[in-house]
C-alpha cells in the first residue's frame, strides 16, 4: 500500500511540475501574442498551483488532481487556440474552450464552498444547497467573463455577437450542473474531503482563523 | 412614519397600483388591442396572487414585495400599451425593477432557510454576495429563454449583443443594490420583521413537514 502511495505521489508531482512547465511556456507565449487576459489568467493559475507548496513550505504537498488537470487543459487548450489559431479555424473550439474553463471555475467554487463550508462559522450548507450555490455561482463567473471582454479592457480581439454570447452563457450554465452533480457524489463518497482537507487547514489557519477572530461571531438563533 | 401608518401607505399604493393595472385592462379592451387585453388580464391575476396566498392558504407575502410584483407587471404591460418602450432607457428601467424583485425574492428565501431551516447558515455579507450570483444567474436564465424563444418562434425578444450586455449588467446592479439594502436591514433589525410572518407560515407548512417536526428555533 505505502508502494502505491509513494508511486502515485511521485507521479501527481511530475504531473504537477508538468503543469508548471506548461504555464510558464503559456506565460512567454501571451506575452509574445500581448493577450493581457491570459498573461494575468496565466499567472494567477500559476500562482494557484504554487499555492499548497506555498501555504504549507512543503514542495511536494500538491492541488487536487482535478484541479491541477482542468488548469493544464485549459491552459493547453488556450495556447494552441492562440498560436496555431484552432479559435478561428476550428468550428466550436471556442466554446469547448470556454467549457473547460467554466468546468475549471466552477470546480474551484465548488472547493472554496466546500472549505468555507468546513473551516468557517459564518456559512454551513446543506449539499444540494452547495450544489446548487456552484452552478449559481459558475453562471455569474461567466456573467463577469462577458463584461470584461465588451468593456475590452485588454484591447484583445474577441468575437462579439449575440450568438456566441448565448453560446458561451449556455456552456457556462451546462459546466456549473456537471461539476454540482460530481460535486454532490464526491461528497457523498467523502472524497472532497480528503482532496481539499490539508489545502482547507491552511486556508483556515491562515485566513479564516485571522477574520474570525477580528470579527464577533453572530449569535445564532436555530 | 409610524410602523403602521407606513403599513397603511403600503396598501394604498399596492391598491392604486392594482386600480391602475385594472384601468390599462379597460383601456386594451377600448382600444381592442387583444395581445395585451390577454398581457394585462394576466398581470392582474398574477398581482392579485399575493392576496389569493393569503386568504386561501395563510401564506402572508410581505407588503414590499406585494408592491413590486404589481410594478413590475405594471411597467411591463403600460410600456407594451401605451408604447413606454419607445421611451429612452425605459427598457433599462423596466429591467431593473424586475431585477430588483428577483433579488429581493432571492434574499427573502436565503434569509429565511438561515433563520427557519437546518441545512442553512450564512454570513450576512455571504447572504449578501449570493443575492447578486442569484439575480446575475437568474439574468443569464431569463436571456436564455428570451434566445430560445427567439430561435423557436422566431420573434425578437433580444435586441442584439449590446442590448443583452447592457441587461445582465442591470441585472448585476440591482443585485448589489438589493444586496446593500438588505444587509443594512438585517443590520437594523427591519428585514427580520419585515419576513417574520411568512417565514413563520413557510416553517410550520413546508420546512416541518419535510423534517417531521418543529425547527430549532
Amino acid at each position: 500500500m505505502s508502494k502505491i502511495s509513494t508511486l502515485c505521489g511521485k507521479q501527481c508531482l511530475s504531473f504537477t511540475l508538468l503543469l508548471r512547465i506548461v504555464m510558464i511556456i503559456s506565460i512567454i507565449l501571451a506575452y509574445w501574442r500581448q493577450d493581457w487576459v491570459w498573461v494575468i489568467g496565466t499567472i494567477f493559475g500559476l500562482f494557484i498551483s504554487f499555492l499548497p507548496s506555498i501555504l504549507k513550505r512543503d514542495a511536494t504537498f500538491t492541488l487536487p488532481w482535478i484541479l491541477d488537470l482542468l488548469l493544464a487543459l485549459v491552459t493547453i487548450l488556450h495556447v494552441c487556440g492562440r498560436l496555431l489559431d484552432y479559435y478561428y479555424t476550428i468550428p466550436g473550439y471556442q466554446l469547448v474552450t470556454r467549457f473547460f474553463i467554466s468546468l475549471l471555475v466552477a470546480f474551484i467554487g465548488l472547493a472554496m464552498i466546500y472549505i468555507l463550508d468546513e473551516h468557517w462559522d459564518g456559512l454551513q450548507m446543506d449539499k444540494s444547497a452547495m450544489a446548487f450555490l456552484t452552478v449559481l455561482f459558475t453562471m455569474a463567473m461567466g456573467v463577469f467573463l462577458e463584461f470584461i471582454k465588451y468593456l475590452n479592457i485588454t484591447g484583445t480581439y474577441y468575437t462579439k455577437t449575440n450568438q456566441v454570447l448565448m453560446l458561451n452563457l449556455s456552456a457556462d450554465t451546462v459546466a456549473g450542473i456537471c461539476i454540482a452533480i460530481l460535486g454532490v457524489s464526491l461528497i457523498k463518497s467523502g472524497r472532497l474531503d480528503t482532496m481539499t482537507d490539508e489545502f482547507g487547514n491552511q486556508i483556515d489557519k491562515l485566513v479564516i482563523d485571522r477574520f474570525e477572530k477580528k470579527t464577533p461571531k453572530k449569535k445564532r438563533g436555530k | 412614519m409610524k410602523k403602521t401608518e407606513l403599513h397603511m401607505w403600503g396598501v394604498i399604493v399596492s391598491y392604486a397600483l392594482n386600480a391602475v393595472m385594472l384601468g390599462l385592462l379597460i383601456f386594451s379592451i377600448w382600444r381592442g388591442q387583444f395581445v395585451w387585453i390577454f398581457g394585462s388580464a394576466l398581470a392582474l391575476t398574477v398581482s392579485l396572487i399575493p392576496a389569493i396566498l393569503k386568504r386561501n392558504y395563510q401564506i402572508t407575502l410581505p407588503l414590499i414585495l406585494d408592491v413590486l410584483i404589481t410594478l413590475a407587471l405594471l411597467l411591463h404591460v403600460g410600456g407594451g400599451l401605451l408604447g413606454g418602450y419607445d421611451l429612452p432607457h425605459y427598457d433599462t428601467l423596466t429591467h431593473f425593477v424586475s431585477s430588483f424583485l428577483v433579488a429581493f425574492i432571492a434574499f427573502v428565501i436565503i434569509y429565511i432557510l438561515d433563520e427557519y431551516w437546518d441545512g442553512l447558515i450564512m454570513d450576512d455579507y455571504a447572504m449578501a454576495f449570493v443575492v447578486v450570483l442569484a439575480t446575475v444567474a437568474m439574468g443569464v436564465v431569463w436571456e436564455l429563454s428570451e434566445w430560445s424563444v427567439d430561435m423557436i418562434f422566431g420573434t425578437v425578444e433580444q435586441w442584439g449583443y449590446d442590448d443583452t450586455v447592457k441587461d445582465l449588467f442591470v441585472d448585476m446592479l440591482a443585485g448589489i443594490v438589493m444586496a446593500v439594502l438588505g444587509v443594512l436591514m438585517i443590520k437594523r433589525g427591519s428585514f427580520d420583521e419585515l419576513t417574520e410572518d411568512l417565514g413563520e407560515q413557510l416553517d410550520k407548512q413546508l420546512i416541518q413537514k419535510q423534517h417531521g417536526g418543529p425547527s430549532n428555533e
